[in-house]
Parts: structure tokens; C-alpha cells; sequence
């Protein structure tokens, strides 16, 4: 009597996991976003809303932190289905690990480095090359944060890392980075020039020279075996749409040529 | 020179009213438990401090609220010994003995080896409390409080931690360990026989008030006081109405009793202790005043006497080789003497 | 592999345990004689928040404190030139505000544990205020103190949350141990953080293992 209930609840939890696996070719349900912080303003305000206004039955549940941490979380099995990093590393990373739906990886958005210091500093920075008058210096981490990264990148081919790196906090993410320098712990920082120009704590000094850095590219990928295919590839070509490019733009990032 | 206490304190339920004074004898206190007999003693060393009131000891002003003095026990040289005895128990019997004393060290070790052998204590030394008995504890405890010659001795019930069987040996051994000590000494205690025994002069406490105060024999003989006849140890104790100056009627007991003395008007109870009795037979009980019918309603044996219950809820004590002497138990009665009718009133 | 934050936490574990462990003393002692019971309550409520609160939030109040921006830093910067933020005294300053509720709960606890009549005792006996508690108090209350110091070692050891936000994560300054598994995970270096993880290990359980033996280790004068 005991194994015959057994047997049939089994066959109902098998038939309801198949129900719910039609859903795969339904514009609806639920899709996990996961994005770099620097997206995070423009992703919540914007363009996530403009998305639903087009396609109210899909839900976008996201998540923001450090690309580094989100391809370690990935790489762990978290479910995501979608994944915006803020540099192409952790995304070749993954597609690499052939975690990512063949193909799917789009070149989105462009962004750009600069020096911020705190909106009421007085020491009287004006260019990039500046920051080493600074004592206290917030960057991001080099190995898990792109925005770490491309400063790495840019301080060392002004001859300028080995000086900074022994006197600068390392963030987790960008954001963390943003708040030392809007408190006034940090003197200085680099950060996005997007996450510079939503915080009205800091101010911009000067961008990375040109050159000194390659490009800030953003990419967006599929993860493989994503549950809601569909609705993921419909949440990735509103990103290419002009209104979501609209958007981005006036946060600061600019369409990758 | 001698000891003056005269204070008031709120405690929870009643208010803590004590006046007495002594000059150099043992004085007891005297009360029921919880009556507030302790804090009487932690007012005297200063751990506990009165509202009001006043508190001069040999001359040195202790406390005195109107005054603003309130000196802290450390300045106060008394002598305080605990309940429990409050031995610290991380340290030997020899630290234990020497901390209250504050000199060189070679005359630290002549005083406490002069206690040591005073309270024969040889061969402890070096043992920590927890490896004594209670006896010994007790021993050590009383060394502690009189190394530094205190000017008063405060015992606080101390023979209440004791085994029974012990008790009149260790009550011995402490009265002759006293004698080492010259100066004033208080002991706390709800017991008579220690009260009897130690105390010259005797002050009764009954809810917080001091209610009388004198001489330890003179109380007992003549309580006048409900609360000090109970605590003394009473036990037959009736209201009464005074239907004459020299006749009262014990209500409870249903007899009339007539004395040669004037009664009081403010006498409200009498009480007889329970060995006052007289056996008397029929005939003598016809002539005599003060007589009752020993009408037995229940008879408790102790070991060496047995409790009379009679039907008039008195209760008589008596040696059990008298009773049983008696053959003619249906017409016996009882003469209660004059000196035993105990004339009380209730407190002020 | 760099040992530096091993280094960083242990130095910083050590001088917060110092601070902690007089402080925590201090303020029982304080607490334990006061005589009002609801100034008691209300006290040791303040006095354990750190404890219960996300060291977040514990973070964030000593950045209204200590930050630049904010009247006392400002204060400490533009008089003293002395900045708080940034610098290896931030790390322990987080460390002693989280662990010092551990300290001073076991230190309390310990105190109150101590026969009051012995106190009363020693007070008849003539000792000072001082004497008693280095003599009587301390001697008995100790195991309960002790196990409270090597709690508070371990749990100052263990600080992140507020360390981060005050101290920043400068390496060979205030990167410690927490902060460098938490950026080695994040970089996925995931063997590095295992090595700071086991060194963590080994610390805590000895911790542990210490903290069960004073609490329970009989002395001969107790029965």
C-alpha cells in the first residue's frame, strides 16, 4: 500500500515538472538578471520598467555586484539566466567554462574610467595623472572587479601602479569603492564615469587618458540551459533597441561601435 | 564605654525601628525569623545604611543622619561574623585569618600563629575552607573577626549553620573562644536557649521594633509583652479580659484566674509556660485558687517528657517518670502559681 | 602566499583584546555596584547592541563618527590631523566595538556570580574598594573573565562587516584576514582563501577548546 502512494505521487511531481517545463516557449514567467553594479541605477530606474511596459507577463528579478563575484556565483550553479558583465573577462571566463548559450554572446555598451575625489576636497587635483598626490586611494580589486581592472591597466601604462598599489584600498565592488570616496574615507578613486556622474558626493576630475586603457566594453550573454530561453532573448534584443539605447545613454554609457 | 543604636529603616513590608544601648556586656537580639534582626547587624557595621537615626560606638560617632556621618564598614573596626561565615574560599585558613590585619609581615604571622593556636587550629594552616568541617570553619570565621581587636563583635545567628548534635559542643567551645575577646559582642539569634545561655542583656524585636530591652533572666521570668513571652517560648498563651483587678478570665482556656497583685488594666493576654504546672489532687483543688480539671484531650511523647494536650488547649509539659507515678489520672488536677501567670499586653 | 593578513589580524586582534579586556572590566564593575535596576536594564541594553546588530550597521555608526565628513572626524582631522578611516587603528577600533559585548557580558556575569556576602565580608574586615576586587572579586570570577577575553580575542579576530566600511581593504595596512578570503573568493582564487580559511580554523577552535577548559576547570578550593 505504502509503495503503490509512493509510486503515485512520484508520477504526479514527474507530470507537474513537465508542465512547467512547457513554459519554455511562452513569452512569460520569470528571468534572472545578472548584472555589474555599474548597472545597477539604470537597469532598476529605466530600462527594466520600459521592458515590462512591453512585455508585462515576463518578471525580471535581478541581481548587482562585482562581475568577478557574479561569475563565481555562476560558475557555482547559481540559476541566472541572463548575465551583463562590466568587462569582456568574466564573460570569455564563462563562455570558456561553456556556461554561456552558444552565440549569444552581444558586445552591448561602452563606458569609461575617471579620477573622482570627494565633492568638497580641496586638494586641488585637476588631471588623471594626479591621483599619486592623493594619501588615501579607493580602486577596485584588480583580480575579481572590472572597473579595478581597466585602473590597473590605465595606472600601469602611466607608470604610475607600483606607487598606488602599495597605498590603495581595494574594493569588492565598484560601489563600495564609490562610497569610500563619497564619505571622504578615500581622497581619491576611480570608478565609471557612470557611477561618478549619479552620485552627487563626488566629483569628476578627469577621465582616463586616451590610450592608456582599452576599451570599456560591456557584454551580454545567455546562460546556458537558462529555464525561460524566450523570455531571456527577448529581454536581450530590447537592449539593442534604440529606447533602451536612449537610456544608457543619458546614464553615461555610450553604444559599442 | 559602650554601644548606642537608635535608628529607622524602610524595608519592604514593615519598618525596621531598633533603640538600644549596652556597655560591655554579651547582648542578644532577639527575634522571629525575617523580623529584621540581620539588617540590624548590617546597620551597626555599615554595610546596610538607616534613613535615620543614630549610631555611636565608644564614643566614635558611626552614623548620624542629622549629621550627614555615615562611616564606611572598612572604617568602622567591627568585627562581623556571617551566617555562612563567609570564608573566601580560595585562600588557606592562615590568608583567610590574617586579611583583616594591616601590619608588618612578621608581626602578621606572630598574630595569626597566636589565633591559630588560641582556636586550636594546628596542622590547618595551609587547607582552604571547603576541606573543614563546620565546626572548624566556624572556628576560623571568629579568628578572622577578632585578629584586628574590633571594637564590637557582630555574630549573626551562629550557631544556626550547625548540626544539632554539635551544637552544644561548639556552643561551649565559642563561649570559652569569646573570652579571648574584650569587648562588646551582639549576637543575632531566634533561638532562647542561645539568647538564655550567651546573652546578659537581651533585646526583643517583633516585626522590625525593638519591643523590649533589659536584663536576659528578668525578660524570661516577666515577658510583659505578648511578642516576648511567644519568642521566649511561651506556649500557652490566651486573651483575656480583666473582670476585677485581681480576677482575669483566660478566654481561649475558659478559666478564671485570681491574683494577689494588681492587674494591670492594659493586660490583654496571659500566658503560662507549659512546666509551671503543679499536680494536685481533688482535694487540694477544692481549697486552692487558680485550680483546673486535667481533662486529657492528646499526649505527644517526647523523649524525655510528654506533651499534655488538654481539652481547653492548654498544653502541659512534664517529666514522664511524674506522670507515670501518678496512679489516679481521672481526678487530677492542675495549680497554676501566682508567679507563673504571666500578665502580657501587646506592643506600643 | 602572502601572510600579511594573518599578520594585520593577528596584531589587530591583539591590541583590541588589550583594549576590550580592560574596558570590559571597568564598565562590569561599574554596572554590577550600580544601584538603580532600571538604569541597569537600560545601560546593558546599550552596552550589548553592537553584539546583536549587523556589524553593518555597527559600520555604519562608526562612520557617522569617524567619518571625514561627519563632526567628530572633521573635528579629529582639521585639529589633530588625525584620520581615523583608512588607517590600521580603524581596524581595531571596529574590532573592540563588536567584541567588547562579549567581554563585558562574561565579565558581568562572572562578577555577579561572586558571594555577595564575601564582598560585605571583606568590606567588615577593612579592605579597600580596590583590594577587594583585585583580591577577592578577580580571583573568583576569573574563569568566567577569562573565557569572556578569549571569546572577545576570537570574535575581534573575526570582524568584517564594520572593517570594511571604516578601515577600507588596504593590503599590508588593514587587510584582514576576513577581508583578504573575502576578496580572494570573490577574485575566485579559491585555493588561496582556503589557506587564510584553515588558518581562521585552527584559531577558532583553539578558541573554543580554550574557552570549555576555563569554564570548567575544577580548582582545588571549590568543592
Amino acid at each position: 500500500m505504502k509503495k503503490r502512494i509512493i509510486l503515485i505521487l512520484t508520477i504526479c511531481c514527474l507530470i507537474l515538472s513537465f508542465a512547467s517545463c512547457s513554459n519554455m516557449n511562452k513569452t512569460e514567467g520569470s528571468i534572472t538578471v545578472a548584472a555589474a553594479s555599474s548597472l545597477k541605477n539604470c537597469l532598476d530606474d529605466k530600462v527594466i520598467p520600459a521592458f515590462n511596459a512591453k512585455y508585462p507577463n515576463i518578471k525580471v528579478q535581478t541581481t548587482y555586484d562585482s562581475s568577478g563575484k557574479l561569475q563565481t556565483q555562476i560558475e557555482q550553479g547559481a540559476s541566472v539566466d541572463v548575465f551583463m558583465s562590466a568587462a569582456m573577462k568574466q564573460m570569455t571566463a564563462l563562455d570558456e567554462k561553456d556556461l554561456i548559450a552558444k552565440g549569444s554572446i552581444i558586445q552591448l555598451l561602452e563606458n569609461k574610467i575617471v579620477l573622482i575625489v570627494p565633492a568638497n576636497s580641496a586638494l586641488g587635483l585637476t588631471a588623471f595623472t594626479d591621483i599619486v598626490k592623493a594619501d588615501k586611494i579607493a580602486i577596485g580589486d584588480p583580480e575579481s572587479v572590472p572597473a579595478g581592472q581597466y585602473a590597473k591597466e590605465a595606472l600601469t601604462n602611466l607608470n604610475l601602479w607600483d606607487g598606488i598599489s602599495v597605498k590603495a584600498s581595494l574594493g569588492t565592488n565598484v560601489t563600495e569603492v564609490m562610497n569610500w570616496v563619497a564619505e571622504g574615507s578615500a581622497d581619491a578613486g576611480i570608478v565609471y564615469e557612470t557611477d561618478a556622474l549619479s552620485n552627487a558626493n563626488v566629483k569628476v576630475v578627469a577621465v582616463a587618458p586616451f590610450g592608456s586603457v582599452s576599451k570599456l566594453i560591456y557584454p551580454v550573454g545567455i546562460i546556458k540551459g537558462s529555464e525561460n530561453e524566450t523570455a531571456a532573448k527577448a529581454f536581450v534584443e530590447f537592449l539593442r533597441t534604440d529606447e533602451a539605447m536612449k537610456i544608457f545613454k543619458t546614464y553615461g554609457f555610450s553604444a559599442k561601435k | 564605654m559602650g554601644l548606642l543604636v537608635d535608628i529607622k529603616k524602610r524595608i519592604k513590608d514593615f519598618t525596621l525601628d531598633v533603640a538600644f544601648e549596652t556597655y560591655g556586656d554579651y547582648i542578644g537580639i532577639l527575634g522571629a525569623s525575617g523580623c529584621g534582626k540581620s539588617m540590624t547587624l548590617k546597620c551597626i557595621s555599615g554595610i546596610e545604611t538607616p534613613d535615620e537615626g543614630r549610631i555611636v560606638l565608644n564614643g566614635k560617632v558611626l552614623f548620624d543622619h542629622v549629621k550627614k556621618i555615615n562611616l564606611k564598614p572598612q572604617e568602622r573596626n567591627i568585627g562581623y561574623l556571617f551566617q555562612n561565615y563567609a570564608l573566601f574560599p580560595h585562600m588557606t585558613v592562615e590568608e583567610n585569618i590574617g586579611i583583616g590585619l594591616s601590619c608588618s609581615k612578621t608581626e602578621k604571622e606572630e598574630k595569626v600563629s597566636g589565633m591559630i593556636a588560641s582556636f586550636h587550629l594546628q596542622g590547618m594552616e595551609k587547607k582552604y575552607p571547603n576541606q573543614l568541617s563546620g565546626g572548624q570553619q566556624q572556628r576560623v570565621a571568629l579568628a578572622r573577626c577578632i585578629a584586628y581587636r574590633p571594637d564590637v563583635l557582630l555574630l549573626d545567628e551562629p550557631f544556626s549553620a550547625l548540626d544539632s548534635h554539635l551544637k552544644e559542643q561548639l556552643q561551649t567551645e565559642v563561649l570559652e573562644l569569646l573570652k579571648l575577646y574584650h569587648g562588646e559582642v551582639l549576637m543575632v539569634t531566634h533561638s532562647r536557649d542561645e539568647a538564655y545561655r550567651f546573652c546578659k542583656n537581651l533585646v526583643i524585636i517583633d516585626k522590625g521594633s525593638s519591643v523590649l530591652f533589659g536584663d536576659t533572666k528578668g525578660i524570661f521570668e516577666q515577658p510583659r509583652l505578648l511578642a516576648a513571652a511567644r519568642l521566649t517560648g511561651c506556649k500557652n498563651i490566651s486573651e483575656c479580659e480583666v473582670m476585677s483587678p485581681q480576677r482575669i478570665s483566660a478566654v481561649d482556656w475558659d478559666i478564671t484566674l485570681e491574683t494577689e497583685k494588681t492587674v494591670p488594666e492594659k493586660t490583654k493576654y496571659v500566658g503560662i509556660r507549659a512546666h509551671e504546672f503543679e499536680m494536685i489532687d481533688a482535694d487540694r483543688a477544692k481549697e486552692e485558687k487558680n485550680t483546673l480539671k486535667c481533662r486529657v484531650s492528646n499526649i505527644v511523647e517526647d523523649v524525655f517528657e510528654y506533651n499534655i494536650f488538654l481539652e481547653n488547649k492548654i498544653l502541659y509539659k512534664v517529666k514522664k517518670v511524674e506522670w507515670d507515678s501518678i496512679k489516679d489520672k481521672e481526678n487530677l488536677y492542675l495549680k497554676i502559681p501566682e508567679d507563673s501567670i504571666l500578665l502580657l499586653e501587646k506592643q506600643k | 602566499m602572502d601572510l600579511s593578513p594573518i599578520l594585520i589580524s593577528l596584531k589587530t586582534a591583539s591590541a583590541a583584546i588589550a583594549v576590550t579586556f580592560l574596558l570590559g572590566l571597568f564598565v562590569a564593575s561599574w554596572i554590577v555596584k550600580m544601584k538603580s535596576e532600571k538604569t541597569k536594564m537600560v545601560l546593558d541594553g546599550i552596552l550589548t547592541l553592537p553584539m546583536v546588530l549587523p556589524p553593518t550597521v555597527v559600520g555604519f555608526f562608526l562612520l557617522i563618527i569617524f567619518g571625514v565628513n561627519r563632526p567628530i572626524g572633521k573635528f579629529l582631522l582639521d585639529f589633530m590631523s588625525v584620520k581615523i578611516v583608512f588607517s590600521w587603528a580603524a581596524t581595531v577600533i571596529a574590532a573592540v566595538v563588536i567584541a567588547f559585548p562579549l567581554m563585558y557580558r562574561s565579565a558581568r556575569g562572572a562578577f555577579e556570580q561572586v558571594d555577595q556576602n564575601l564582598i560585605m565580608a571583606a568590606r567588615t574586615l577593612g579592605m579597600s574598594e580596590t583590594r577587594i576586587f583585585w583580591r577577592i572579586v578577580m580571583p573568583l570570577a576569573l574563569p568566567g573573565v577569562a573565557a569572556g577575553a578569549i571569546l572577545s580575542f576570537a570574535r575581534g579576530l573575526g570582524e568584517f562587516g564594520a572593517t570594511a566600511m571604516i578601515a577600507g581593504n588596504i593590503a599590508n595596512k588593514t587587510r584582514t584576514l576576513p577581508l583578504a578570503i573575502y576578496a580572494e573568493v570573490a577574485a575566485g582564487n579559491m585555493q588561496t582563501a582556503a589557506y587564510y580559511v584553515i588558518v581562521v580554523l585552527v584559531i577558532s577552535f583553539i578558541v573554543v577548546v580554550s574557552t570549555n577548559y576555563f569554564a570548567t576547570k575544577e580548582r582545588k578550593y571549590i568543592k
